[in-house]
């Protein structure tokens, strides 16, 4: 219940942007990681789900999904801008990918766990919007400037899905400088 | 724990004793891991180790590889443990949220393979800065510590507090989400108790294995106190109470009085001087007031007033033919129940008394046929033996007193709503009996035989006092014809209503006491 009303509170936060007269004001910053746990718990329940179907859940085509792993002399070697842009394009291609998904053949169950994560993704993107993270920004050239994995499974994807949550989408919520401006 | 170094020699002689504790805590921990490889994250440095039986000496090498990149080797260390190796390898700055492959080879043949990520097999340095403080409120303790030196993972961690008694073995477990302090409840009173704290990542972001717990910590809980404030409004309470009490008792204190102990009635205001002046010496009080005693009406008032009673008597037709007087008379009685039920007997004529009841309810003869009395009125019934065994039958103790109660029920003899019946004397001159319908209870009473009599005292709350004349009156009463409880023969069949009039009639007409 408590995930309709994230989804219920995103939605009005989105309607407050619009319907606000004169300047926009910038939304509130959501500093508090439970919002993004909650998330990533139902990433969790999502991939429990697929690993445990393997055979109805392959489908022949592979998918393109952003790289999960996270070096911290790396990472925090990295600006905000930079990890923003990173953080910002694997959503995207997440959200393609799985929207992707909607289309095919799906038991209700599963539908119903990729509809929760496209629904997911949008609201972490609320989110990073109330934290003025950078939006994404396609490539300019057509090329990809990020890179990306392949996968080849229904069950490989989420699990892509959820270690990129709990990885460089968490870690970038974490250090937002919005959330941090009194302490530092 | 001391701060840990990344130092070469990391696992030489002198800093394995204090790691090899480590080493075998995780191996402890991770005996329910099924896998043959066991990892664990220390920071940001993954261990992987396996045990071997130490009797082959092996080669073996240990390739990771993430991502399905290239394979990478490490260098494997070994640790000697009571009957097995111990073969360990570290990955210094694993990376996270990715896929990890390693495998162990075995003189060049793969022996364990596995595929994990790094960030859910951390294993935490326990808490830090343990202290446990008294609240001062009773049976509480405020236990507090901070968390393992970690970066990101300070809002994902959970503990688990176990507190025990001071040389006991039984101890309870609390878990802590997130907070780093915790209030200890529910302890006793004045006793030392011993703190634990472990730690874990929450298993959202992070997962991985309970810590080690921390060194115990010490805190004794406060004395009992009975709080002040609580024995003011008692003792408050209790001085309200006790005065309430007090002004009740004194405004009903008569009453109280007469309830609890009452008042022995005694006949000292009708016989002025007789127990002060005469020391109850009544020959000399009677020779003092020269016979006025029978001068003086004697009444014995109570309190209430005097109720009626219709004394109900049959001669027998056989064996009488000269009316019986019907005198009604008024009686004073006290009107105590108690006293009343004190002084019945029980019956045992009620099983004659029964056949006389049928018998004459079988006689067409009798003029009053079963007239049913008013079932509120209890009658009093004499019957009278022959003038010789009057004495004996009539007056004696045994002589059962017998009484129909209806509402009241106070006596053991009591039946509800029994009707009057009618009785007759079987035999022997100067019987009285009535004659009326009767319905006995139950447990009716069984006349010894034609000697008996019985007394059925009308009206709820009258208590007769039947004291047995001594046999010298009797005899004088017998001879003169006298007996005090005349009555007219017949009862008439009809209902008596209760009012409170007296009538005393001689006549032999068929009228009954009007109440």
């Amino acid at each position: 219940m408590s995930f309709f009303h994230l989804r219920l509170f995103a939605l009005l936060l989105m309607v407050l942007e619009w319907t606000r007269p004169g300047l926009s004001s910038p939304l509130r910053p959501i500093c508090d990681l439970r919002v993004l746990d909650h998330f990533i718990k139902e990433a969790w329940d999502a991939e429990a789900a697929m690993r445990a179907c393997k055979d109805a859940c392959s489908i022949a085509t592979n998918f393109t999904a952003p790289l999960t792993r996270v070096d911290f002399d790396v990472w925090e070697a990295m600006n905000i801008e930079e990890q923003a842009q990173e953080v910002q394009s694997g959503l995207h291609v997440l959200n393609e990918t799985i929207s992707s998904l909607q289309a095919s053949n799906q038991t209700d169950v599963l539908q119903s766990h990729i509809d929760a994560s496209i629904s997911n993704i949008a609201s972490i993107r609320q989110v990073l919007r109330s934290l003025s993270i950078p939006e994404y920004v396609p490539p300019a050239s057509g090329g990809e400037d990020k890179e990306m994995q392949n996968v080849s499974s229904i069950s490989e994807l989420f699990q892509v899905h959820i270690n990129f949550l709990r990885g460089k989408v968490r870690l970038l919520l974490a250090n937002a400088p919005v959330c941090h401006q009194g302490v530092s | 724990m001391e701060s840990r170094g990344r130092v070469d020699g990391f696992y030489t002689l002198r800093s394995l004793r204090d790691r090899s504790r480590d080493r075998f805590h995780v191996a402890q921990l991770l005996q329910d891991e099924t896998e043959h490889i066991k990892c664990f994250v220390e920071g940001k440095d993954l261990t992987c180790f396996w045990e071997e039986r130490n009797n082959l000496h092996h080669q073996y090498t240990f390739t990771y590889s993430y991502e399905n990149k290239n394979k990478m080797a490490c260098a494997v260390s070994s640790l000697l443990a009571s009957n097995k190796t111990i073969f360990f390898c570290k990955l210094p700055k694993t990376p996270f949220f990715t896929t990890l492959d390693v495998q162990v080879l075995r003189d060049g043949r793969m022996l364990y393979t596995r595929s994990l990520n790094a960030e859910n097999f951390l294993f935490l340095d326990p808490p830090r800065n343990l202290t446990v403080m008294s609240s001062g409120k009773e049976g509480q303790l405020n236990v507090s510590w901070l968390p393992p030196p970690l970066k990101y993972m300070d809002d994902s961690m959970i503990y688990e507090v176990r507190y025990a008694v001071e040389g006991s073995n039984m101890g309870k477990v609390e878990v802590v989400k997130v907070s780093t302090m915790l209030v200890l409840l529910g302890l006793q009173s004045d006793t030392r108790y011993k703190v634990w704290v472990r730690v874990k990542p929450d298993g959202v972001a992070y997962k991985g294995y309970w810590s080690a717990w921390t060194e115990p910590v010490f805190g004794v809980t406060p004395p009992s106190d009975v709080d002040p404030l609580i024995v003011l409004l008692v003792l408050f309470i209790g001085l309200i109470l006790c005065l309430l009490s007090l002004t009740v008792i004194l405004s009903h204190h008569k009453f109280l009085l007469k309830k609890l102990w009452p008042d022995i009635p005694t006949p000292e205001h009708k016989f002025p001087g007789l127990f002060t002046v005469y020391k109850g010496d009544f020959k000399e009080w009677m020779s003092q007031n020269n016979g006025s005693m029978w001068g003086r009406s004697v009444h014995v008032y109570t309190e209430e007033l005097p109720s009626l009673l219709e004394v109900l008597s049959e001669v027998s037709r056989t064996s009488h033919d000269t009316s019986q007087r019907e005198e009604e008379e008024e009686k004073e009685s006290e009107s105590s129940d108690s006293g009343l039920t004190d002084r019945w007997r029980d019956p045992p004529h009620a099983h004659w008394l029964m056949e006389q009841l049928r018998a004459l309810q079988e006689n067409p003869e009798s003029r009053c046929q079963s007239s049913l009395l008013q079932s509120h009125d209890t009658y009093v019934t004499l019957n009278q033996g022959d003038n010789e065994q009057q004495v004996d039958d009539v007056f004696e103790e045994t002589l059962p007193l017998q009484t129909l109660f209806t509402t009241t029920g106070t006596s053991s003899l009591s039946t509800s709503h029994s009707d009057l019946g009618s009785l007759q004397q079987s035999s022997g001159s100067g019987r009285l009996s009535s004659q009326s319908s009767f319905e006995y209870p139950n447990h009716t009473w069984a006349p010894k035989g034609p000697g008996y009599a019985y007394m059925a005292v009308a009206d709820s709350g009258v208590s007769m006092d039947y004291r047995p004349m001594s046999s010298s009156r009797i005899a004088e009463l017998g001879r003169h014809r006298m007996y005090t409880n005349d009555y007219k023969n017949e009862i008439c069949p009809h209902k008596w209503p209760l009012s409170g009039q007296y009538i005393k009639s001689g006549s032999e007409s068929c009228t009954g006491p009007v109440w």
